[in-house]
């Protein structure tokens, strides 16, 4: 009896002797979540390939990814970031930036950055790190940006023997050429920008349109400036040069330039990767403008969540995914976008990739960025501000019209 | 009874030319209706075998030329197909056995027990049906997150097993079973789930075999819930998995397609299985009658 | 012998027995969920902050704002479209396949295809099939001379051709209804179909048509309830110039919930959607009594 309650005893030690180091191990791995829209689907490898590398350089640490498609992205976060839930660490662009800022989820970035001995902030772009602040409080580190430039059909302007955009180039300008570049039996266009929000608050900039009064609490949209810019943006389409919706018949626009039918596009520079195989030679230029040039800058930034348990690993992530040289080196080659950094030598390798070959285009066209009019009902006043703008395409209002529309809409919104 | 037949049987002897013609018309309407049911799909499968560079043409033709498998490789590097394929499968039979179940149970109650509250339990049944889902989505999540269950097969499946629809469909069906058949068996002793399981509900094999149909149609073709529900990648079903080729691949019409003949093949499946047993319980019906 | 019965029929434990399982589920997974939407059209929630109350400020922004009656006006346009179109041809098609047709089972497949597909599926394939250039359905109109319309980026015609997409995607289903109704139809009254015109169409109006109203009825709620509730096909289907000229009710929902954080407002909204439809459930309901023909 006894040397059985001795030898079931021992048993039971070694069993646990067995689980000991595994226990020991759990506890030093600490696992965060972090969501993404847009890494899937072209991305995942390269993710993988910095969290390899992350996990290198900091043993302990998991990473989980989670990914959802841009459309449901911010759905799918709302509902996980309920009940003080959520993922660690989690991606934003700058339009959802102030939203989410509002929600307060986002953790206060300072005291990490404060403690964190390698933390240097020039080596981020200044103007990203800047749009990510807010009273003076850092709470995202931007990851990327991106703008958008005019692409440009070499082969067309060579055939119709005109010479290509140039950088001080106004929007009559464009036209013009456009008129010459148009073959409308052969199906090409000469130029494409529609009417939609994004190009619309850029063209804003570029004819001293404001979106707000400086206080914003007030749209200033129905500014004769505004209607100028409308009217410009309107001509596209009305001097034959850019295809309507239904000229286009369900074809994308990023169709309509690799299959050669498009001499001028205004797109983004992810576009690159796209359009590396197309059968013809392609460059880029900056965008045309009205009284002065504006480009875009889009930011993407990580933040931590202000209710993560384990903040510091998710801040030790986002620095890395940020700012560490491995990671920005594999988003360059990845094309994936630009990492915000200020680092001369992944300027260089950039540049070095082509097509386009005037990739110089992309840094200076950060001398005249816009950031994005952002408010707190942000989705609220993309859609109303959108459906003003159909009824200016569609004919049902004039450009005055619908832009006081947008003004009476925006301004309601602005209450709260 | 049988003279009135006898008089029939004569009646179509005298028009049998003029029903030969009747027939003629009557195939020539069906197989041209078919064929703009079918069309579509002709098309979107031969638009799945198409080249890149010959998606987009003026005159949409059925026989891809040339022919290629290459969408359907393409879709199979992007995404973990086989994987969303199962889940999707699992989900769905269990789903769809535990509707058939509860429903054809729920609807017996209502259609063949008298019981105090009886309508009024069943109008809210209908009421139910007649608040959008989409708004129910949010409260039911946080149901999840309370339980524990998000990222789990139970919220993919336990929600789903019951359905008011099947309920109310099979409550007409039953309504239309003659009740002198049941009687007889409640006077020779039978409890009521003898006479569920042996009498009432093999003569509603046609709605049986609807609802599984739907069921499973249901099921299989779910996005908005298995989107905020299934998120790791391991449990991803397939239109949620395939959704996310939307925005950047949405204008590969010959991908989409591809995606799309991928869903539509196991539903079919079910329902030609699902068919038989309709076809059975027909011929059953016809010669009880 | 009969009280035997009787006594059957009243014993709560077999109801229970029955009922249950399907009862709970409601309960839980259903009811629940809506009740919660129901509290919630008094308050404003993003999920994430802490609810607002703002007692019925919620409706009187809704019905104060032009979106609503626009959306109210498509969703009815959609319906009003959509519920003969696929109920009248839904049952002529039944009644066709239903004279003992050869190779029943490859037409009604045919018919059920788009059925079993997604609703993703179908709107993709419509929206691709109402291309005014690449499209078939312009193609086809024009190998009969007709130039077909801009379809989905004309105002006109968008709702038109969302609806003959809908249309199309269920026919199948109404049909196969119409078809397990027509062939529950006891044997004897079938023989009377060979007979000729005048007789066949009184056959149909007086025997076929009361005998099929249970599932006339089931079909027509179910159908209507749905129409209410169409989504999927038109969010895909609508072209961003033509949005104002198809949005609907549930897209106003969704939009709220999903897109704006505004969860008090979509509550709102699909319980002002509810009543709606409530309202014509409860008349056809009543209608019930004078046409629906039990046994």
């Amino acid at each position: 009896m006894k040397t059985r309650r001795f030898i079931t005893v021992l048993l039971a030690a070694l069993l646990l002797l067995a689980f000991v180091p595994a226990f020991r191990a759990q506890a030093q791995t600490t696992t965060i979540t972090y969501f993404t829209f847009s890494a899937a689907p072209d991305h995942l490898k390269d993710l993988d390939l910095m969290i390899a590398d992350f996990k290198k350089a900091n043993a302990g640490i998991d990473v989980k990814v989670q990914t959802a498609p841009f459309a449901d992205y911010f759905t799918l976060l709302q509902t996980d970031l309920n009940g003080g839930a959520g993922p660690d660490v989690f991606e934003l662009n700058y339009e959802n930036f102030v939203t989410y800022a509002a929600k307060n989820v986002l953790l206060d970035l300072s005291s990490q950055t404060a403690q964190d001995k390698t933390w240097d902030a020039k080596a981020y772009y200044g103007r990203a790190l800047e749009i990510f602040q807010q009273k003076g409080k850092q709470y995202g580190l931007p990851e990327s940006f991106s703008t958008v430039v005019l692409l440009y059909n070499k082969a067309l302007f060579d055939a119709a023997k005109i010479d290509y955009p140039k950088a001080d180039w106004t929007w009559q300008d464009a036209i013009a050429a456009a008129k010459k570049l148009t073959d409308k039996s052969k199906g090409v266009w000469g130029l494409y920008s529609p009417v939609q929000f994004y190009e619309f608050f850029k063209k804003a900039a570029q004819g001293d349109c404001k979106f707000f009064n400086d206080a914003q609490t007030e749209s200033l949209l129905n500014s004769p400036e505004c209607v100028t810019v409308l009217n410009t943006m309107l001509s596209f389409t009305k001097e034959g040069v850019m295809p309507t919706p239904a000229d286009l018949g369900g074809v994308k626009d990023d169709e309509l330039f690799k299959s050669g039918k498009l001499a001028m596009w205004v797109n983004g520079i992810w576009q690159f990767s796209a359009m590396k195989d197309a059968p013809f030679a392609w460059d880029i230029q900056l965008e045309p403008g009205i009284t002065r040039k504006a480009h875009h800058f889009f930011a993407n930034a990580v933040a931590v969540n202000a209710n993560s348990k384990n903040a510091q690993a998710a801040y030790t992530w986002a620095r890395f995914f940020t700012s560490s040289p491995a990671a920005a080196k594999t988003r360059v080659a990845a094309s994936w976008e630009l990492p915000a950094l200020t680092d001369k030598t992944l300027v260089a390798d950039y540049l070095k990739v082509t097509p386009p070959a005037n990739r110089q285009a992309v840094f200076d066209a950060l001398n005249s960025v816009i950031p994005i009019p952002v408010i707190e009902r942000q989705s609220e006043m993309q859609d109303k501000v959108t459906a003003a703008l159909d009824k200016a395409v569609s004919g049902e209002f004039t450009p005055q019209q619908a832009l006081e529309q947008a003004k009476k809409d925006v301004d309601a919104l602005l209450k709260k | 009874m049988t003279s009135h037949a006898q008089t029939l049987s004569t009646a179509q002897d005298i028009h049998a030319p003029r029903v030969r013609l009747w027939r003629a018309a009557l195939y020539l309407t069906l197989t041209a209706l078919a064929g703009v049911m079918l069309v579509p799909f002709i098309w979107m499968v031969s638009t799945s075998l198409t080249q890149d560079q010959y998606v987009l043409s003026a005159t949409p033709s059925l026989i891809p030329n040339p022919a290629t498998l290459g969408s359907y490789q393409k879709l199979l590097d992007l995404l973990n197909i086989g994987g969303m394929f199962v889940n999707s499968l699992f989900v769905a039979v269990l789903t769809t056995a535990g509707q058939v179940l509860t429903s054809s149970m729920a609807a017996y109650a209502f259609a063949r027990m008298r019981w105090r509250g009886r309508d009024v339990v069943f109008a809210l049944y209908l009421i139910t049906l007649m608040v959008p889902a989409q708004v129910t989505i949010v409260p039911l999540f946080i149901l999840m997150r309370l339980f524990g269950w998000v990222n789990t097969y139970q919220a993919l499946i336990l929600p789903g097993l019951f359905s008011a629809f099947g309920t109310f469909l099979l409550r007409q069906a039953f309504l239309t079973i003659p009740r002198e058949i049941e009687e007889a068996a409640f006077i020779d002793g039978a409890s009521h789930w003898t006479i569920f399981r042996r009498v009432v509900l093999p003569l509603v094999k046609p709605g049986l075999a609807t609802l599984t149909v739907f069921s499973f149609m249901g099921s299989w073709n779910a996005y908005l819930w298995p989107l905020f529900v299934a998120r790791q990648d391991s449990m991803l079903t397939l239109p949620v998995g395939l959704a996310r080729l939307h925005g950047q691949y949405l204008t590969q019409w010959n991908l989409v397609m591809a995606g799309a003949v991928i869903s539509i093949i196991p539903i079919l499946i079910v329902y030609l299985f699902a068919q038989r047993a309709f076809v059975r319980g027909i011929a059953l019906s016809g010669l009880k009658g | 012998m009969y009280l035997a019965g009787e006594r059957r029929w009243r014993k709560t434990g077999w109801v229970l027995l029955f009922l249950a399982p399907s009862l709970a589920g409601l309960i839980l997974f259903t009811l629940g969920p809506i009740l919660a939407s129901l509290g919630l059209t008094l308050f404003q929630w993003d999920l994430i902050r802490p609810l607002e109350f703002v007692g019925l400020d919620n409706f009187r922004e809704i019905f104060a704002s032009g979106e609503f009656w626009s959306a109210l006006s498509h969703t009815l346009y959609f319906v009003i479209g959509y519920i003969p179109l696929v109920m009248l041809l839904a049952l002529g098609v039944a009644l066709l396949l239903n004279q003992r047709v050869r190779g029943l089972a490859l037409y009604r497949t045919a018919f059920f295809i788009p059925v079993v597909s997604s609703w993703v599926v179908i709107s993709l394939l419509g929206k691709w099939a109402f291309n005014p250039r690449y499209g078939l359905v312009n193609y086809a109109l024009g190998l009969v001379g007709v130039q077909g319309p801009n379809w989905l980026f004309s105002s006109r015609w968008a709702m038109p051709a969302i609806i003959l997409t809908s249309v199309w995607k269920d026919i199948g289903f109404v049909m196969v209804m119409f078809l397990a109704g027509l062939q529950s139809i006891p044997h004897e009254y079938r023989e009377a179909s060979a007979l000729d015109g005048a007789q066949a169409w009184n056959h149909f109006r007086w025997i076929t048509l009361p005998l099929l109203s249970p599932t006339t009825f089931f079909a027509l709620i179910i159908s209507l309830i749905a129409s209410f509730q169409v989504f999927d096909q038109v969010w895909i289907m609508s072209e961003t110039g033509t949005k104002s000229a198809t949005t609907v009710l549930v897209q106003q929902i969704v939009q709220n919930a999903f897109s704006y954080g505004r969860m008090g407002t979509a509550a709102a909204l699909s319980w002002v959607l509810f009543a709606f439809i409530f309202a014509i459930t409860l008349v056809q309901l009543r209608l019930q009594r004078r046409w629906v023909a039990y046994d």
